[in-house]
């Protein structure tokens, strides 16, 4: 079809796309490359071939905004039919006599059902293409949907700040336009005998347009121009999704949610010494790097992020888009040196890295497999290195948990204190041998508020003859929430404490009634020898009435109830189902909220909140969260008790604060599941007595 | 600028204190840093990065286990450390102050600090006594220490947040209060690094001295009056308070 | 050595503190006792120092004593103690008395005891220790002894009185001090003077967080009251220095002292002890401030507060 000077441009211009567009990635991979080992992937072609299948279906967008996320699937189908409509529109150029109208009747041999196939399919999608693109640009532009948006306190680079990001969808959305539109006229124009019956959307065109040569000249080099500028441009926009994305799945992280990557790469690098932690961006994993780039900056994260819904300047998808704006900056532009700016002051702020609650929700939201949340700990790990002054309530925690082995400045002979109240005698397991050691956790043993609930479940294992004992003044801090503030050094040391308990006591499993320490014990104690059969206080219990040990006597009927995910349980461990089991067998009305399971909206406590000394005004994650529980039992709970059930000790605080500081004291209450087995089996009336006044 | 910083290891106070006899059962608790030495060691490491020198953390290892305070004193920025070797958790502030004012006399100490007191100061606090062993001026409860040629420039708080600022010739001791920035936060990698690489002084306790106290009791504090509890929730506990305080038109 | 009680006073602004007046009183009680002088020793220039109940007063007076200066005035003691030697010297365990006591205990040898809050006729002080949690009964081995004494464990007003002066120059040379006044800074004017209150409410380590504060400040508004601290939540930087009750903070004595979250220290004690009505709020059952209250709950101070400021 093109002429010999036609098709002498095209093919220089085709190189020169092809010499920018294998720079840009070079350039890109080049920068990943740079970022520290991450920890080894095993069988990486199946996890691509696995990425691959999950990318075909979309898989993992669906997870929110599902109507969006259906547009989306357009798109992308779209656009894979369009890689081979441009195949084809290359080859009717460049092969003369080449082209598909009519089933290819020009094209000697042509399978003609298979070639009426991909017509149809290509002009269906075109149509499809420009709905997509339409809505996308409609919700940007027009109904400029917030969820695009950053908080005004969120740190963001300059060009981000300039509208870099908008720049770049119009520049995408123009493109999409105007290739569909352009590919489908020079169709249109080719159509010399009449409407091709699988080609409808270029027929309809013909109609109105007749056919051209002139026109295929026109509307073919305006298609394939842009594409040849468009994919060079592609490996400098935020659109390097469509080719990072599938590859990032592909090498996401494997390790347990549960399990942090280490401050230093296990995998040393001959004559390379690393400090723990990240200061610079290259300081990060090269899994890391490459998160930016695959990173479209859908927000999603944003939107389930517990400290960017209390107005903290933390965006995990601003952290991805400055990151790469930083790397874009330094590789693409001229400033190489910005690479060696610290990550505090070019892609998130102070401030923010101190907001974290490492709930894991932006990690498992993310649809191309990112862990912004991860490049936080490492931040943390490196400021703390560095002397950075932190949070004045932090570093008491901290000192007390180097000191005393808890972060409630409590003296360690005080932990056992409340077994030492009991009616009878709760074993130390490092004195005589117990199927289950007990890890109460500091806030079960020390918190004035919680021991009573410590009590019960000593209480009730004592009932179902669990054979158990606890460490007494050996046990310290599991340390999870240390590792996630970013004290690796006191995170090892207490391991070691805890180990060496451990290795003075006789046991069979650990059960926990701490989420944090849950998490921690199974998935991290591991990689440090222990490793142990961990289970969470609601299994336990629900064994033991499963297996009749203990007996519900009084049905719970009148509650009405609501269950909170603690995030160290459920999203980072799937213990979904043990709690609301052990509901069930009590027999109160159980109503689900909205956002529960794997998208469970975090207290606010973890990753070392709770130690906070600065409180930031604003709507708490734990307020937000009773207001949800209240508009789950709508009105008229009639004469039923409206309670909302926690499963770990922190939440029995952050909730209980919650309730009084909405004010809705009186409308709903805060409880252990332990206090309602215990009602329901029944116990000790002095014990009951203790829980109820406190 | 040579500043040598004196610290305690005492009891801690988190923990419920055995009595054995008439004193502490110091078998049965841990031993912490003083809390105010936390402050005299922020202090003289502002002053190293502010003029340059060399700050020596000293105390008395009563124990055996000393090393984790002194090396966290080196990862907080302090350069050497040094114990003095007692082995007697009995050691009264005398006998302490005694062995440090010995050992720092070698020194050449152009300024020795200490926490302003400690828990178990019964007998008055290291800091004052050093001073007095070693001749030189002492001033307690200093909140901000400048140091600029030979002399230093001292803020004394008092209460009510009145502040006084004293000019002092080097070498004089220092009883701290707090430091003009609150400890910084040594991060336990370091100090475990510290621990494998620093090399701590031991040094033979040498001279006598005694508080002159005969211990005869040592028991929790009996109750002259305790107060009338009030029970119940804590919702009851407020009504309660407040109908106490409106009986009393208080409010 | 003789039977004489030394009571090396303090005071500030031309006014003596409170404890100087507690510590004459104790002092008279036992030099009665021992057949002794109770002796009132005044340090300091352009200050009336006939106000006290002692059986005699020593003014040392000289212009480089105007300002407390701790190497001064130490020395001038020494050289006092040194000529008279008294069976008992006894000081404040305050910002100024803890800069001399133990240092004069280490430059003369004699027996020296801290937080002192009771002294018997034997010469047996209690001593509050660790934090309060225990309490040592401590004699001299030797005949003399030096008391620092926790403020607010003797009454003052047996220490008050009108016994006229002995003005003496000072004993030693203050010509070459090592240790110069500079000057004084008073703290940022415009805070309320807790001092002056008839009512406060108090909060310690136990309030947490800041946010706590705002309650605490709410339930000061609903009873009249001002929101005073113990050291902790001013060393925070929660509440202005101004507001610190207690040894390194201001001495108060409202007609109501309700205390959240605080333990009860010594040195916090002595700042309060002596107020009308204390009523006390903490999660520890064995706090040592439910020995000093005259109310206690243990319970959470954050819903107490919550609740009152709901009732009020």
């Amino acid at each position: 079809m093109l002429t010999t000077i036609e098709k002498i441009i095209f093919i220089i211009l085709a190189l020169t796309s092809a010499g920018f567009t294998f720079h840009g990635f070079k350039v890109i991979i080049d920068s990943i490359r740079r970022g520290r080992p991450a920890p080894e992937l095993k069988n990486v072609p199946l996890s691509l071939v696995k990425a691959a299948i999950t990318v075909l279906f979309q898989r993992t967008i669906f997870k929110a905004r599902k109507g969006l996320s259906a547009i989306h699937m357009g798109l992308f189908f779209g656009l894979i039919t369009y890689a081979f409509v441009n195949l084809f529109d290359a080859l009717e150029g460049l092969v003369p006599g080449f082209d598909l109208i009519y089933g290819g009747k020009h094209i000697p041999n042509a399978p003609t059902g298979l070639v009426n196939a991909f017509n149809l399919i290509a002009d269906v999608m075109s149509i499809f293409l420009l709905i997509a693109i339409t809505v996308f640009f409609a919700r940007r532009f027009i109904a400029k949907d917030k969820a695009l948006n950053y908080r005004e306190n969120v740190l963001l680079n300059p060009k981000v700040k300039a509208g870099g990001q908008a720049r770049d969808s119009l520049i995408v959305d123009v493109f999409v336009v105007m290739h569909v539109i352009a590919h489908v006229l020079s169709q249109a124009y080719r159509l010399t005998d009449g409407a091709d019956p699988f080609m409808p959307f270029a027929s309809f065109l013909n109609s109105i347009f007749g056919a051209s040569q002139t026109g295929v000249h026109v509307a073919w080099w305006v298609s394939i121009g842009w594409v040849m500028f468009i994919i060079p441009y592609l490996s400098r926009s935020k659109h390097t999704h469509f080719f990072m994305s599938p590859i990032n799945l592909g090498l996401a992280k494997q390790n347990p949610r549960g399990q942090l990557d280490p401050a230093i790469p296990l995998t040393m690098i001959e004559g390379q010494k690393f400090d723990p932690g990240a200061k610079h961006i290259h300081d990060l994993s090269w899994k890391r790097v490459l998160d930016s780039y695959a990173c479209v900056q859908c927000n999603r994260c944003q939107d389930v992020c517990p400290a960017n819904f209390y107005g903290r300047p933390l965006s995990p998808s601003a952290l991805e888009v400055n990151k790469r704006y930083l790397l874009k900056d330094a590789t693409f532009g001229s400033h190489p040196d910005r690479l060696l700016l610290p990550l505090t002051e070019t892609v998130i702020s102070p401030e923010a890295v101190w907001s974290c609650t490492t709930c894991y929700a932006c990690v498992r939201v993310c649809p191309v497999g990112n862990e912004p949340m991860a490049d936080i700990v490492d931040i943390r790990r490196r400021m703390l290195i560095d002397g950075y002054e932190i949070d004045s309530g932090v570093q008491n925690a901290l000192q007390s948990l180097a000191t005393n082995g808890n972060w409630m400045s409590k003296g360690k002979r005080l932990r056992g204190r409340w077994a030492k109240e009991m009616q009878f005698p709760v074993k130390n397991a490092t004195e005589e041998p117990v199927e289950h050691l007990w890890f109460v956790g500091d806030t079960a043993s020390f918190d004035e508020r919680v021991i009573p609930n410590t009590k019960l479940v000593a209480q009730l294992f004592h009932q179902g003859g669990l054979d158990f004992g606890i460490l007494y003044q050996s046990e310290s801090n599991a340390g999870n929430d240390v590792r996630r503030v970013g004290e690796e050094g006191l995170f090892e040391q207490l391991v070691e404490q805890n180990m060496e308990a451990f290795g003075k006591a006789q046991f069979k499993q650990i059960v926990t009634t701490d989420p944090h320490s849950f998490n921690t014990l199974k998935n991290e104690y591991p990689q440090f020898g222990g490793t142990f059969e961990v289970k969470h206080y609601t299994v336990t219990l629900l064994k033991l009435i499963e297996e009749g040990k203990l007996t519900v006597k009084n049905k719970l009927a009148n509650y009405k109830v609501t269950f909170h995910d603690p995030c160290y349980l459920g999203r980072y461990n799937g213990g979904f189902t043990a709690p609301r089991k052990l509901l069930e067998l009590l027999g109160v009305e159980f109503v689900e909220m909205p956002r529960n399971c794997e998208n469970s909206f975090c207290c606010g406590a973890g990753g070392g909140q709770i130690w906070m000394g600065k409180v930031a005004p604003g709507e708490r994650p734990a307020e937000n969260r009773i207001k949800e529980a209240l508009s789950t039992f709508g009105e008229g709970a009639g004469d039923k008790t409206q309670l909302f059930i926690v499963t770990c000790p922190k939440d029995m605080i952050m909730y209980s604060d919650a309730v009084k500081t909405t004010g809705n004291e009186g409308r709903i209450e805060v409880r252990d599941i332990i206090q309602l087995v215990a009602e329901a089996v029944g116990v000790d009336e002095v014990v009951a007595a203790e829980s109820i006044s406190a | 600028m040579n500043i040598v910083v004196a610290i305690k290891h005492i009891p801690s106070i988190a923990d419920d204190l055995p009595v054995k006899g008439n004193n502490v059962d110091f078998d049965s608790v841990d031993f912490v840093l003083n809390e105010w030495d936390e402050h005299s060691i922020e202090q003289a490491v502002l002053i190293k990065e502010a003029v340059g020198g060399t700050v020596t953390v000293i105390g008395v290892d009563l124990i055996g286990e000393l090393d984790n305070a002194l090396h966290l004193a080196l990862a907080k920025g302090a350069d050497k450390v040094a114990k003095i070797t007692a082995d007697d958790p009995a050691a009264d502030s005398h006998t302490q102050a005694k062995w440090l004012a010995e050992a720092v006399k070698g020194m050449g100490a152009d300024m020795v600090f200490a926490g302003v007191q400690a828990s178990n100061d019964i007998d008055g606090q290291i800091g004052a006594m050093i001073a007095a062993y070693l001749d030189m001026p002492y001033i307690g409860g200093t909140s901000a220490i400048e140091v600029s040629g030979s002399a230093a420039t001292v803020s004394k708080e008092f209460p009510g947040g009145v502040g006084m600022k004293y000019s002092i010739t080097l070498p004089f001791v220092a009883g701290v209060q707090s430091a003009p920035k609150p400890p910084r936060y040594a991060p336990v990698s370091k100090v475990r690094q510290m621990a494998q690489t620093a090399t701590v002084e031991k040094i033979a306790p040498t001279g006598e001295a005694s508080s002159g106290l005969a211990f005869k009791k040592m028991a929790p504090p009996v109750a002259t009056g305790h107060a009338e509890m009030i029970e119940g929730s804590s919702k009851e506990v407020a009504a309660k308070i407040v109908e106490l305080l409106k009986s009393k038109g208080l409010a | 050595m003789s039977n004489d009680v030394f009571v090396i006073t303090e005071h500030m602004d031309g006014k003596f503190s409170d404890v100087s007046f507690e510590l004459v009183g104790k002092a008279k009680e036992l030099a009665k006792a021992w057949g002794g002088q109770a002796v009132a020793v005044v340090v300091g220039s352009g200050i009336a120092s006939n106000v006290f109940a002692s059986d005699s007063t020593i003014h040392i007076d000289d212009a480089a004593l105007s300002h407390f200066n701790p190497e001064a005035y130490g020395k001038v003691v020494e050289a006092l103690v040194k000529e008279r030697s008294p069976r008992l010297v006894m000081f404040g365990w305050t910002v100024t008395g803890m800069d001399m006591a133990a240092w004069l205990s280490a430059r003369l040898g004699v027996a020296c005891a801290a937080y002192v809050k009771n002294i018997g006729a034997d010469l047996t002080m209690s001593c509050a220790a660790y934090g309060g949690k225990l309490t040592a009964e401590v004699a001299p081995e030797g005949g003399m002894a030096i008391a620092a004494c926790l403020a607010g464990s003797f009454p003052v007003e047996a220490g008050q009185g009108s016994t006229a002066a002995v003005t003496m120059a000072s004993p030693v040379d203050l010509n070459s001090l090592k240790m110069k006044f500079v000057e004084a800074t008073k703290p940022a004017g415009g805070d309320v003077d807790i001092t002056s209150q008839t009512k406060l409410v108090s909060i310690g380590r136990g309030i947490g967080g800041k946010e706590n504060m705002e309650l605490a400040e709410e339930l000061a508004q609903k009873l009249g009251a001002v929101v005073s601290a113990s050291r902790p939540v001013v060393d925070a930087g929660w509440l202005p220095r101004t507001r610190q009750v207690g040894k390194s903070g201001l001495k108060v004595k409202p007609k109501l002292y309700l205390m959240l979250g605080i333990s009860g220290a010594p040195e916090h004690l002595e700042g309060m002890q002596s107020a009308e009505l204390i009523i006390a709020v903490n999660t520890d059952k064995k706090a040592p401030i439910f020995n000093v209250a005259h109310y206690g709950a243990t319970a959470d101070l954050f819903e107490v507060a919550e609740a009152m400021v709901e009732l009020l």
